[in-house]
């Protein structure tokens, strides 16, 4: 919940210099790299509705222009309607006499309605409709026709373009005698061969450039009426910016036009290494689910790092920090501290990759090594407060579910262990302070763990058992404001 | 290999267009007539814990983070398609700066992976819209007011004019009219000035704004505004005079009639007339109900003046309407762009990866003909390869 609710007190370096909360990071089990949502590669997984949580395929998503068929947001505050069900009567038809009316049921109506601003879809004339799932009135875009002739007759333009560029082309072979291209050859004529292509003769482009009309300019400019500074305004009756832009396609000025707008569906996102190409989350299918199948978070797999408590910041001055360490693997860690110019630097290590893989990047070049020079940032690091750490290797047991309930502390803590219990540890440090730091500035201290890691990927087939490896991540402290 | 471009074919997604406005973001598919949306050019900084304009940037890093979070909002929450392996349409201005459009390109190809970018100039997308060989695109933006002249598919480069007349004008009018109809200093801030602007401001005719300004006038009815905090009464001077500083003359000629009519000046003698009988207005402030109207009896009457009445000869001013909403006709320019040719035209990402250059028309890279002569001595200077 803290880290929901309050300001992120610890920020990890990413790999490509972000610095972010831990619940914001990613861990590639394959480059052993913490990762972030700015350096990852984002993919459309499935489209689905937020509100009846329901799937759509995305070739249907496509074709519904990525709305919901059967939910609609107010136009007016853009909260969900509800469908309201009411008992029409019949209506007294006095031509037809008493004894139809008696054969006549009363009829279930529906009409939309928003249960936030008590917009109605009667407010603006919308019918009821005898059916609850819809039925509702779509209105068309009214400059489609116009820019669907438009559309015909750049596509027409476009094509005869090509058709004279190919022209030019197969005359200047022609004249060079040199080559012999598949017209000459079998006889066939340009139109034959364009339809072979299944590309439109050149007969009907034309005709589409022969009756197109360009737009007519006009002297007339509508001008508003003479009298309409002393008009009567009524601003509620005039659509907001934002209602305007909700109905793109309308853009209503009066609020009598707005209409209820079909709520626009989500996607569940499955999100890729860009180094590796391995899937970093991926989301089960089913849109009420919010589990994933795959989910690499830096939260399970590198050691978190919460501040129980600090002394204020002075300039000049050493102060206390308590700090907790958190295992979160199945196995034993050990942690070392550092400084964060101790981190060797690690060059970006070239993984071995699958045989398509290294051939597909090969035929498209500079891709992934232009991108990563792009990214990398170097993070600007605080270097006002440093973080005295002492020089010893902490052991971390392994995250032990059962652990949770055996409520004694152990007591091997020494200066600086403080308290250790199951997978966590708590450290007694010194922030040492520069004379020069500004104060009323915010005190920060950058710190660097090593850490051991055990890698669980399924080891293929020739590959060796799950090995360990020494890692590196650097965070930075945040330590209020240095005290005056 | 034409197996394979076969295939390419086939598998050609529909492209997007994008139109990354000031204040204002268009976006949407190409071939169709609306953008999918039109969304504020902000997205929510968590760092910073607060809405972040993608314009607001000190340096290329800041930017580029900006572009990334904002195109990531528009693919994955408002269009939802992955932006790799797919075309982009860029429409811009064609004053955009050098490092805005780099920056915008790598994002584009490096960040997203998207297979090609078209870059198109927005006032020749406008005029794609009309059909029409010539037309004078008038684009009232949210800080500038361009004029450009477009002839035969060419924007006329030397007499592109831009004025500080957009929508920060005349809601730097408006805040300021406010606050003295309400005797105090309001701060209100952006969008509030600009929900008034929309609901309530429209711009008088010149006959009016005459009387207006001669004081001989009453005053237009005023219209009460509720908000949360504090309701304030909207002056009927606030509602018809907030847009004058686009027609106010005093300082050497900057108006906006002015511009319009130096662009016309500017240009090649024998598109003059036509110019100015093929005017679009267009853009987000053009909507302000009698804002044509009153640009096309300015026109009227300053052409009538010196220096324009010895200079241009133009008597007529005829006015296009473009099929799309004020705000989106650039935007409805580059689907149909991007639609027509099937984005033949686009700059590849390897050819971006190769050259990392982009055309751009001040730049003799790309505007000098191959045959010219220089290119020959440029060979000669320094040997390629
Ligand atoms: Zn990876
Ligand atoms: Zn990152
Ligand atoms: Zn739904
Ligand atoms: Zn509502």
């Amino acid at each position: 919940m803290a880290y929901l609710t309050q300001p992120d007190y610890i920020k990890y370096v990413c790999s490509c210099g972000q610095l972010k909360p831990i619940t914001n990071l990613y861990f590639c089990r394959h480059c052993l790299k913490i990762r972030c949502g700015f350096c990852i590669c984002h993919e459309v997984d499935s489209h689905y509705c937020a509100n009846c949580l329901e799937n759509m395929p995305s070739s249907e998503a496509r074709l519904k222009k990525n709305r919901c068929s059967s939910c609609f947001d107010c136009p007016s505050c853009f909260h969900t309607l509800s469908t309201r069900a009411t008992i029409a009567q019949p209506r007294q038809d006095p031509a037809a006499g008493d004894a139809k009316i008696e054969n006549k049921q009363p009829k279930k109506m529906y009409y939309l309605s928003c249960f936030n601003c008590r917009w109605t879809s009667r407010d603006v004339g919308i019918p009821d409709q005898p059916v609850a799932s819809g039925g509702w009135p779509e209105r068309t875009n009214p400059f489609a026709a116009r820019v669907n002739q438009l559309l015909d007759y750049y596509k027409a333009i476009a094509q005869q373009e090509k058709q004279e560029k190919l022209d030019r082309e197969r005359k200047k072979f022609a004249i060079r005698g040199k080559y012999m291209n598949l017209t000459d050859k079998t006889g066939l004529t340009g139109a034959m061969a364009r339809n072979i292509a299944g590309l439109a003769s050149s007969e009907s482009s034309s005709s589409a450039i022969a009756n197109f009309v360009p737009s007519q300019a006009s002297e007339e400019v509508e001008e508003l009426p003479e009298d309409y500074h002393t008009q009567e305004v009524n601003l509620k009756q005039i659509t907001s910016m934002r209602q305007r832009l909700r109905a793109a396609e309308w853009q209503p000025r009066s609020a009598a036009r707005l209409q209820p707008a079909a709520r626009a569906l989500s996607v569940k996102r499955s999100q890729r290494c860009r180094a590796c190409d391995h899937n970093l989350t991926k989301p089960e299918y089913n849109p009420g689910s919010v589990k994933f199948k795959i989910e690499l978070l830096a939260y399970y797999h590198v050691p978190e790092v919460k501040i129980i408590s600090y002394e204020t910041v002075k300039p000049g001055e050493t102060t206390a920090l308590l700090l907790k360490l958190t295992n979160p693997t199945a196995h034993e860690m050990q942690v070392r501290l550092l400084q964060p110019q101790d981190v060797p630097e690690v060059e970006e290590r070239e993984e071995p990759k699958s045989i398509e893989k290294s051939l597909e990047k090969s035929l498209n070049l500079e891709k992934d090594s232009s991108w990563s020079k792009v990214l990398q940032r170097r993070a600007a690091l605080p270097t006002a407060c440093a973080v005295r750490a002492p020089d010893a290797a902490l052991t971390l047991a392994q995250r032990d579910d059962a652990a949770e309930y055996d409520d004694d502390p152990q007591h091997d803590t020494s200066d600086i262990i403080m308290w250790r219990k199951s997978n966590k540890l708590a450290l007694r440090l010194q922030v040492a302070t520069a004379a020069g730091a500004a104060p009323g500035g915010p005190a920060r201290a950058a710190l660097a763990l090593q850490y051991s890691y055990r890698n669980t990927v399924p080891p293929a087939a020739a590959a060796p058992a799950p090995r360990d490896h020494t890692l590196y991540t650097t965070l930075v402290i945040h330590l209020g404001t240095v005290a005056e | 290999m034409a197996l394979y471009e076969g295939i390419a074919l086939i598998q050609e997604k529909q492209a997007v267009v994008l139109d990354l406005g000031t204040d204002y973001t268009k976006f949407g598919f190409t071939g169709e007539a609306a953008p999918r949306c039109i969304i504020p050019s902000e997205y929510w900084c968590t760092s910073e814990r607060r809405f972040k304009r993608v314009y607001d940037y000190n340096n290329e890093e800041e930017l580029y983070d900006n572009l990334v979070h904002m195109l990531h909002l528009l693919y994955f929450r408002h269009v939802l398609v992955n932006p790799k392996e797919r075309k982009v349409v860029v429409v811009e201005s064609l004053l955009s700066p050098t490092m805005f459009r780099e920056t915008l390109a790598k994002v584009l190809f490096l960040h997203y992976e998207v297979s090609g970018v078209m870059w198109a100039d927005s006032a020749r997308l406008c005029a794609l819209t009309l059909g029409a060989p010539v037309a004078l695109v008038v684009s009232l933006g949210a800080r500038d007011a361009e004029v450009v002249a477009v002839v035969h598919g060419c924007p006329v480069l030397q007499a592109i004019q831009s004025q500080p007349l957009g929508a920060r004008a005349i809601h730097d009018e408006l805040a300021r009219l406010l606050d003295r109809d309400n005797g105090t200093e309001l701060h209100l801030p952006d969008h509030v000035l600009e929900d008034i602007k929309v609901r309530a401001c429209f711009v008088p005719g010149r006959a009016r704004a005459l009387q207006l300004a001669g004081g001989g006038a009453p005053a237009a009815r005023a219209a009460p505004y509720t908000r949360a905090e504090r309701s304030l009464s909207v002056s009927g001077a606030a509602r018809e005079l907030a847009a004058e500083p686009l027609f106010a003359r005093d300082n050497e000629m900057a108006s906006l009639p002015d511009a319009v009519l130096q662009c016309i000046a500017l240009c090649p003698i024998d598109a003059r007339r036509e110019l100015a009988e093929n005017v679009l207005v267009t853009g987000g402030t053009a909507a302000l109900p009698g804002l044509r109207a009153r640009l096309a009896q300015e026109l009227r009457h300053l052409v009538t003046l010196p220096p324009y009445r010895d200079r241009l000869r133009v008597s007529k001013f005829k006015f296009h309407t473009a099929p799309a909403h004020d705000n989106a006709a650039a935007w409805v320019g580059g689907a149909l762009c991007g639609a027509a040719d099937g984005g033949a035209r686009a700059l590849a990402r390897d050819a971006f990866a190769r050259e990392r250059r982009l055309a751009d028309w001040p730049s003799l890279l790309h505007t000098t003909p191959r045959t010219h002569p220089h290119w020959d001595e440029l060979a000669e200077a320094e040997p390629l390869g």
